[in-house]
């Protein structure tokens, strides 16, 4: 009979969806400035060289010498080490664990946002790296020469991060045994899947150098430096140095599969919307189906969000491909793979607004509940380590409106700056400007899609 | 695009497509022209903030002041209801389960015991918007879908 002025859990409250009114506005002002962007485009490319220039010889030597860089990894080992401890040993129920709360939505979500703000802030931290990288230390102090690699197959590209991304989603989605509800997932069953992925990771960056596989295998690594090309911070040879926004994302995604791995970020960012809304009646019908035909019910929903999730990766694949096509079709233009991989980089603004659409409020929520109780009780289990254990989520923190302003605001922006960087690619790629801007109306297309699936999936959401 | 007869023409098209995307969005408010009757009918009968419960208007009859829930061998009869409220108000319905639970309200944490057979009227502020699950304990099932509007 209490009124607990806190919550504690990991969804306990949805977002409204937005109105009708704010999806008009929001789908009008995508085609005005879709519009606006058609006539005012302008003729030679602007974000193809991104002009890095490095930062005062201190800051690089604070920030990226050896004492700051050991400490970085220290920390990423170490949290991975709680994160798994934690797992493992603590509670049960996934909203007083720190295991789900950590890795699903602190470093999930928090980093892409990091990243773009002020680069590639994952690499330090990356526990993986951490370790690999002291072990390369170890053996080549003992051997006296640097450990030997396999080559890496160069046309695998970033295959392994684009498929790995999708089984983290899965994971996180698909699998938890409520099947449908953000982060289910039991965290004994998160804790084993992160000491399988340390020894599948642990096992490649031995086979193919730690490196080499963090730019092309290690899903987090390609994931979030993926949203560090956004951003205007960069290490190069050692230094750090400032380089004009937007203007890294063209060199991010030249090694294959990269458009792979856009994709299915915006894929499963879609199927985790869809399920809330417009997906949930064809999920709940498939699963149902398997169930008649004898399945038990865990395992036919797992089944059925399995061809949903896969489903609408393949769906945005289609969408951006019929782009590609029509591209393909306009007078001067490059090869099919080549385009392809072209204008990869131009959905990963449109990624990030989804994310950001999407889990915005999540994040907002849940941070409470990382500080706090989940700080002082990570498992659960009633210590209070730094007194602030008794604290909690207070919702009152976003309004609706807050909320509904934070989505279209991010599909719009994302959908104006993935608009600039098709164009300025086009103005690259083609060297007659009229045939440019002709290929800009199939991206103008798939754009549109898009952000007003987006926006769509923003208002249907759990009505 | 090169010509300046051509730039203003586009300057035309996007604003009549504006226009006509506004008003053929704004018109119908996402809702079908029943529904609409309906609501203003709904909102003539019973007082806003009294729980205007959209979940009886499937059935197709004006809701009651308090809408209650009843609860059948831990489910709700009739499927999950779902409960609209202004942010500010007063969240107030009424429970009525045959089996002895514990009703759970997310977000709020509002916590409410079931005594077998006896209706439980829950009231609380609403304070926080957005939507929000009822459960029970005992069944583990969701009862009620709660709606806070600002």
């Amino acid at each position: 009979m209490t009124l607990l002025p806190f919550a504690h859990a990991l969804v306990a409250r949805e977002d409204l969806p937005i109105p009708a009114w704010l999806f008009a506005w929001g789908a009008s002002i995508v085609l005005i400035a879709s519009f606006f962007a058609l006539s005012v485009a302008w003729r030679e490319p602007r974000f193809e060289g991104d002009r890095w220039r490095a930062l005062g010889a201190g800051v690089s030597r604070a920030l990226l010498g050896a004492p700051l860089q050991a400490l970085c990894g220290a920390v990423g080992v170490f949290l991975l080490g709680v994160t798994v401890y934690a797992g493992l040993e603590g509670t049960t129920a996934p909203d007083r664990n720190f295991a789900i709360t950590f890795v699903f939505v602190t470093a999930w979500l928090g980093f892409p946002v990091l990243s773009v703000l002020l680069g590639d802030v994952f690499r330090p931290f990356n526990p993986w790296r951490a370790i690999g990288r002291v072990v390369g230390g170890a053996f080549a102090a003992i051997a006296g020469e640097q450990p030997r690699h396999l080559p890496y197959p160069e046309r695998l590209g970033r295959w392994p991060a684009a498929v790995g991304l999708v089984a983290f989603v899965w994971l996180e989605i698909v699998y938890g045994p409520s099947g449908g509800i953000a982060v289910a997932l039991a965290p004994d069953d998160a804790a084993v899947a992160v000491l399988a992925y340390t020894a599948y990771t642990l096992t490649m960056m031995a086979l193919f150098g730690v490196e080499r596989w963090c730019e092309r295998g290690e899903i987090f690594s390609v994931y979030f430096g993926m949203f560090a090309s956004l951003g205007a911070f960069a290490a190069r040879d050692g230094r750090l140095g400032a380089r004009k926004l937007l203007s890294a994302g063209g060199g991010w995604a030249v090694l294959p599969a990269s458009a792979a791995v856009v994709i299915a970020s915006l894929g499963t960012t879609v199927f985790d919307g869809a399920q809330e809304g417009g997906l949930e009646g064809p999920m709940e019908s498939a699963g149902e189906w398997l169930v008649d035909l004898g399945l038990g019910e865990v395992t036919a929903t797992r089944i059925a969000d399995t061809v949903f999730i896969l489903l609408c990766v393949a769906a945005i694949w289609a969408v951006y491909e019929i782009g590609v096509r029509g591209m393909a079709s306009v007078r001067g233009a490059p090869s099919l793979s080549r385009l392809r991989t072209a204008f990869a980089h131009t959905l990963i603004p449109i990624a990030l607004a989804y994310l950001v659409a999407h889990y915005f409020s999540l994040f907002v929520f849940q941070e409470q509940a990382q500080f706090t109780y989940l700080l002082s009780d990570p498992l659960g289990t009633g210590s209070d380590l730094f007194g602030t254990a008794s604290g909690g989520i207070d919702y009152r923190v976003l309004s609706a409106n807050a909320i509904w302003y934070v989505q279209v605001g991010a599909l719009v922006i994302g959908h104006v700056v993935g608009l600039v960087l098709a164009h300025d690619r086009a103005t690259a790629l083609w060297g007659d400007y009229r045939q440019a801007a002709r290929s800009q109306y199939w991206m103008l297309a798939v754009m549109v899609a898009f952000t007003c699936l987006g926006l769509y999936l923003l208002s249907v959401a759990n009505s | 695009m090169d010509s300046k007869v051509g730039r203003v023409s586009l300057g035309l098209v996007v604003v009549a497509a504006a226009v006509v995307l506004f008003v053929v969005l704004r018109g119908d408010d996402g809702k079908s022209p029943y529904e609409q009757m309906e609501e203003e009918r709904l909102e003539k009968t019973a007082p806003r903030n009294d729980g205007a419960d959209d979940g009886s208007r499937a059935e197709g009859r004006p809701s009651p002041a308090v809408p209650t829930i009843v609860v059948r061998a831990g489910k709700p009869v009739g499927g999950v209801r779902e409960l609209d409220f202004d942010a500010g108000g007063t969240v107030r319905f009424a429970v009525r389960s045959n089996t002895v639970d514990e009703l759970h309200i997310h977000g709020y944490d509002v916590e409410r015991q079931l005594p077998a057979g006896r209706t439980v009227r829950v009231e609380f502020p609403a304070s926080i918007e957005g939507i929000f699950e009822a459960e029970l304990h005992g069944s583990g099932e969701q009862i009620a879908e709660l709606r806070i509007n600002p």
